[in-house]
């Protein structure tokens, strides 16, 4: 019992730190982020788990783990406004440009993160992009500007 | 048979930016949630300094030490301990509780079962139970004597304690284990 409790206390305490991290950890991962990532996950397990290594205590776990990502799906989907808290809303990080400083620098995300992400497009100027959008998942989407 | 499926008209449902890319883009929330973030790294900043001082155990606020009234004994431990986590607590005899070369100790069930007690330094030369606990006995010589007992709390809760020499003062406590 007490591994079902710790996994989804852990999945909920997972969710919020690796939120409140910002959103880098999804598509713009770098090594840096790696280790955050590898690091925060391991941790977890031996709080889960905790001295029973048996194979029932570690299934349990994943079926409690497995669980809980399903019902927040389904929260998700059922009320929009709880997705926007767990997921966030895509942001406009340049726009005309114009570099969105305030939600730059909120979600701590450099101009060359923004090249390189046009640099996935094609692009090979910060001036041929007209928009640049954080997306929910972490990806810089890309509107290339009129030539 | 050719089977239906549900269907619905889009609508243009997502706010644009620019009236041009529809985005969805909530700058009102995101405010809202970078004041949240704040808020959340402040409460987690403390917990870690909290932690080191040592208020979740294993640190300097969470050592206690105690002595019987009539200072039979003195007892070092540890007010907060944690969950499957080892620790040790330390009871030091006084001279008067050394007697024909040898110490009883008796200590409460609750050192044993909740706060695991797992052994005993140096092991007792008899162990007796009753009282709601167990009677320990050592060989002594003269002070400095100390016995240590290793504890491992099964789960968290407050737990009381109670360690004395029979025919004297006992020494109680209180230990707050955190999960």
């Amino acid at each position: 019992m007490y591994t079902i409790v710790h996994a989804v206390l852990g999945y909920f305490f997972l969710l919020l730190t690796v939120r409140v991290l910002s959103r880098r950890p999804g598509a713009q991962l770098t090594l840096f982020e790696f280790v955050i990532v590898f690091l925060i996950g391991g941790v977890i397990i031996l709080s889960t788990v905790g001295n029973d290594r048996s194979v029932t205590n570690c299934a349990t776990a994943i079926i409690a783990v497995g669980l809980m990502h399903r019902f927040v799906a389904w929260v998700k989907s059922r009320w929009p406004k709880l997705g926007e808290i767990i997921d966030g809303t895509p942001l406009v990080l340049l726009k005309n440009g114009e570099y969105q400083m305030e939600v730059m620098r909120g979600m701590k995300i450099d101009p060359e993160d923004i090249m390189a992400a046009g640099r996935t497009k094609g692009v090979n100027s910060i001036f041929g992009i007209k928009y640049a959008i954080l997306e929910r998942n972490g990806a810089i989407s890309i509107i290339k500007a009129e030539e | 048979m050719a089977s239906s499926f549900a269907t619905q008209p889009i609508k243009d449902s997502v706010a644009k930016v620019n009236d041009e890319v529809a985005v969805g883009e909530d700058l009102d929330f995101q405010r809202k949630w970078w004041k949240f973030e704040k808020g959340v790294w402040i409460v987690f900043t403390l917990i870690l300094a909290l932690d080191l001082l040592g208020v979740f155990g294993r640190g300097w606020a969470a050592k206690a030490q105690r002595k019987a009234a009539d200072g039979s004994i003195d007892v070092k431990y540890e007010r907060i301990e944690r969950t499957s986590t080892p620790s040790i607590l330390t009871v030091n005899f006084d001279k008067s509780a050394i007697r024909d070369g040898e110490v009883s100790l008796y200590v409460g069930d609750s050192l044993v079962k909740q706060l695991g007690a797992q052994r005993v330094i140096p092991s007792p030369q008899t162990t007796a139970i009753g009282n709601g606990g167990l009677t320990y006995s050592f060989p002594a010589t003269q002070v400095p004597a100390s016995v240590e007992f290793a504890l491992e709390p099964t789960g968290p809760g407050l737990r009381h304690f109670v360690i004395q020499v029979p025919g004297s003062a006992p020494v109680e406590g209180d230990i707050f284990v955190v999960p």
